[in-house]
């Protein structure tokens, strides 16, 4: 009993924290339809810049009401700099633009803070235990939950008492209407998404204590948050807050009791919740029409690529590998493959219309298939990678079963959760997996007959690979299924009216997608040879997001000119400097704001001027 | 033989009714035009016939197989094409593959992943006709954004008509298009054949009475009178609340 009530306070404790996280985001997306991936990084920075105050003054009070204050300024700076410019544009500019931010932030975390834990101790008063009849408990703790239950409070009372709250859930409804009637929109946007940031920093430094400081600790807390929001229905506070305490408590029991399921839980419980109700439990209803596609491209259909050209790149691919050593070709083939799975991606984001964050997980399935086949039944790598690219297929028309049903910023977060789930078993099921330690591929392919370990040898083997996937894509694009999907992206409500059965065909894109990323994961088994569930974890989705993104979705040549960039460099930049993080995160800040089509994009769109001319 | 028939269909949004136990019958080749006035709930019920808005109850018939309730490619597989009220296009896509997407679920083979779209030849040709049939011949390439919005209206048509539907459902055809775009319009539906039944939403008098063979009236989401236009125009109640209000 002392010990159940015990596990109910940590839940509690646990769900007041997401709270401080989940009530911000929710509000954000509620009012301007922004899902900030950078919340994470406030919490984060709230603690960091905590433990600076407390360092300083020696009162972790200061520290606790201080810490909000300059963080909120950097979010508002965020949104007035940043975000604004981008309103006009799909909203999922605005997620890619805040997952830029969050590789600045983490490099500035880990430049000043360093990357060992770090502590910061509750303060002197509430250092003790207190008896609570049922047993004894942290004083911290139960402050905590004290104050995580005035905040909801507050909250509650500010929105449903106070003019500004009036405005704020009349801009949640209609922001235009509501400018329309006098409310001053920018400033409110500003104010909302500052006063979120400062409850995510609130949040950070009041876990500090608990949790300790330590980078990665941004997207420890920014997962379970989504969840939540998920749960609790997109832009309702009150979802917020139930959803908070409700995944406390499942993680907190679980952790205690379900040791080996525990991960797990809170994933079950997103599920459950969204098999009953797609929209979260207090979600408005969600409508398939409603939703706004991931990407507006500019581009055609299909892109039309000149058969000549292509033939130009592939013949100065064939000879690339005869003027350059062995690294350079090993990185050209790391290239290859991540722009299948880039392509893949693509397939899913550019052409079908729908933004998923959780597309590492295909290619963990792949990767996996190839490792622990070839370890537990010693089978070729070959029909590991066959095996893996069907195992991929049959995961995505799984995950797919559930995610089609929504489109949009609900999408990324479902496709977001799923991929997580993917990657707590690769941890978790460490008999077969490895866990974070990884398996070694058991024994390299040949390749017809030729041995792998030799460079040359593996670039052919991957170029082959990459430009069977871009012709097939291709062939599939200017086939009447590609157009479909484009249909889709561009309206899928006149898509239903004229008899496409459109959910059906997001899946069939989803599975192909997963099918492809699988074939792309396999290759890079057998590349590295090796696999942990590091590959899999969702920053792992987020780069192959940038990469398609960077080089312009839409197109098939994008992704590739993406990747192709990003992974050079991710190895030229980290060569010469430590900050490779907040680079390649600026450099991307900067296309998202300057290229909304890409690079491929921007450079179309010249050409189409220049012929205009 | 109808080709659609309503029983007793009931809408509500909560306190307030949209459709107010509709009863209503096309026959087979008929022109059937919906009028009323603004609110009347014209748009709500041609939406619950081709899926977009699920009735609260009472039935839809298409030949005789209840369709209430389905979504909305199933409705259109059973011979169902619809305009809608604002221009509901691909607007980034050109043309001829706006009416493309429309001919190949029909027609072609959607799921087909190899072959080249522009290889079917027949596909082609047949999306050539349809552009000629609606004024659009020689605007193939052009991105459906770029046309003035009268044409929009005219490929919103081919749209429809590409799937080679028994029954076609008009939401204001005509509506924001300029009189000589109006009477190229109302040509374009009169020339269409006897084997295709309409029904049809408008609010301007003269292509109403130029096209239909019967008017049912709406007026709170209820059927005020239903008849030929003559009936229509001598019938006392219907000139209280919404001829007398035109005119």
């Amino acid at each position: 009993m002392e010990l159940f009530v015990a596990q109910l306070l940590n839940g509690l404790v646990y769900g007041v924290l997401l709270f401080l996280m989940a009530a911000g985001l929710s509000l954000i997306f509620g009012l301007m339809n922004v899902v900030s991936l950078a919340h994470g990084s406030f919490f984060m920075l709230g603690a960091y810049l905590g433990l600076a105050i407390f360092k300083a003054t020696g009162s972790f009070w200061l520290a606790f009401v201080l810490a909000p204050i300059p963080v909120a300024g950097i979010g508002i700076v965020m949104e007035l700099l940043f975000l604004r410019p981008l309103y006009r544009r799909g909203h999922m500019d605005q997620v890619l633009l805040t997952f830029g931010f969050t590789f600045v932030f983490l490099d500035l975390v880990q430049t000043i803070w360093g990357r060992a834990v770090l502590h910061l101790w509750a303060p002197a008063g509430l250092h003790g235990i207190v008896h609570i009849g049922l047993g004894v408990f942290s004083a911290y703790r139960l402050f905590l939950i004290g104050f995580g239950f005035a905040i909801a409070l507050v909250l509650w009372l500010l929105l449903e008492r106070s003019r500004i709250g009036a405005m704020v859930r009349a801009g949640v409804d209609n922001a235009i209407m509501a400018a329309g009637l006098g409310a001053n929109i920018p400033a409110l946007f500003s104010g909302i998404f500052g006063f979120g940031v400062a409850l995510a920093a609130l949040g950070g430094i009041a876990a500090a204590p608990i949790l300790g400081l330590y980078p990665g600790m941004d997207s420890e807390i920014l997962i379970p948050a989504f969840i939540v929001i998920v749960i609790g229905g997109m832009g309702s506070l009150r979802g917020a807050f139930v959803g908070s305490l409700l995944i406390g408590i499942v993680d907190t029991f679980g952790k205690a009791y379900f040791q080996g399921v525990a991960l797990f839980l809170i994933y079950l419980a997103m599920l459950a919740v969204l098999l009953v109700r797609p929209q979260g439990l207090f979600g408005i209803k969600y409508s398939d029409a409603s939703v706004a596609p991931a990407v507006t491209t500019t581009s055609r259909p299909a892109s039309l690529q000149t058969r000549t050209s292509e033939l130009g790149v592939l013949v100065a691919l064939l000879i690339l590998p005869f003027l350059m050593g062995d690294y350079p070709r090993a990185l050209v083939s790391e290239i290859f493959i991540f722009a299948i799975f880039a392509m893949s991606l693509d397939l899913l984001l550019g052409f079908t219309g729908l933004m998923s964050l959780g597309h590492a997980a295909f290619f963990g399935l792949g990767a996996y298939a190839v490792a622990i086949l070839g370890t537990q039944f010693e089978l070729n790598a070959w029909l590991g990678v066959a095996a893996g690219v069907a195992i991929a297929a049959c995961g995505a028309a799984l995950i797919g079963f559930f995610c089609v049903r929504t489109g949009g910023i609900p999408f990324l977060m479902l496709t977001l959760a799923f991929s997580q789930l993917v990657f707590s078993v690769a941890l978790k099921w460490r008999d077969v997996t490895g866990g974070s330690d990884g398996l070694t591929i058991a024994e390299q392919p040949s390749f017809f007959g030729f041995s792998l370990s030799r460079s040359l040898v593996m670039y052919f083997m991957t170029l082959s690979f990459f430009a069977l996937t871009y012709w097939v894509l291709r062939r599939l694009l200017n086939a009447p299924l590609g157009h479909a999907f484009v249909g889709i992206r561009e309206n899928e409500q006149r898509m239903m009216a004229v008899g496409y059965p459109t959910r059906a065909y997001k899946l069939l894109s989803f599975t192909i997608a997963g099918a492809i990323a699988g074939l792309a994961g396999g290759l890079y088994a057998i590349f590295n040879g090796f696999i942990s569930s590091d590959a899999i974890y969702w920053t792992a989705s987020g780069d192959i997001l940038i990469m398609t993104m960077l080089g312009g979705a839409g197109t098939l040549v994008g992704p590739a000119i993406g990747t192709a960039l990003f992974l050079l460099m991710k190895n030229v930049v980290s060569s010469y400097s430590e900050h490779w993080l907040s680079i390649i995160g600026a450099i991307f800040i900067c296309c998202v704001m300057f290229f909304s089509g890409g690079l491929w994009g921007a450079a179309q769109k010249l050409q189409w001027r220049r012929v205009a001319k | 033989m109808s080709v659609l028939r309503l029983d007793s269909l009931y809408k509500s949004f909560g306190n307030l009714v949209v459709t107010d136990n509709i009863s209503l019958i096309v026959d087979a080749g008929e022109r059937h035009v919906i009028i009323g006035p603004n609110g009347a709930g014209k748009t709500s019920l041609v939406n619950q016939i081709g899926g977009q808005l699920r009735p609260s109850a009472g039935r839809v018939l298409v030949n005789d197989h209840d369709i209430t309730g389905w979504p909305p490619d199933s409705i259109s597989r059973m011979g169902v094409a619809r305009t809608f009220q604002r221009n509901n296009l691909f607007q980034n896509l050109s043309v001829v593959e706006n009416i493309r997407l429309a001919l190949e679920v029909r027609l072609g083979n959607p799921l087909n992943f190899f072959a080249p779209v522009g290889r079917d030849t027949a596909m082609s040709e047949r999306a050539t006709q349809l552009m000629a049939q609606v004024h659009l011949d020689g605007d193939g390439a052009r991105a459906a954004r770029t046309l003035s919005y009268g044409e929009q209206r005219q490929l919103e048509i081919a749209i429809a008509l590409a799937g080679e539907p028994e029954l076609l459902l008009l939401d204001e055809p005509t509506s924001g298009m300029s009189p000589s775009e109006t009477a190229r319009m109302i040509a374009l539906i009169g020339s269409l054949p006897r084997t295709l039944s309409i029904l049809m939403i408008e609010h301007d008098m003269k292509v109403v009475f130029s096209l239909a063979d019967r008017i049912t009236v709406l007026h709170y989401g209820k059927v005020l009178a239903t008849g030929t236009p003559a009936e229509i125009q001598a019938n006392d109640r219907v000139r209280e609340v919404y001829l007398g209000m035109v005119h």
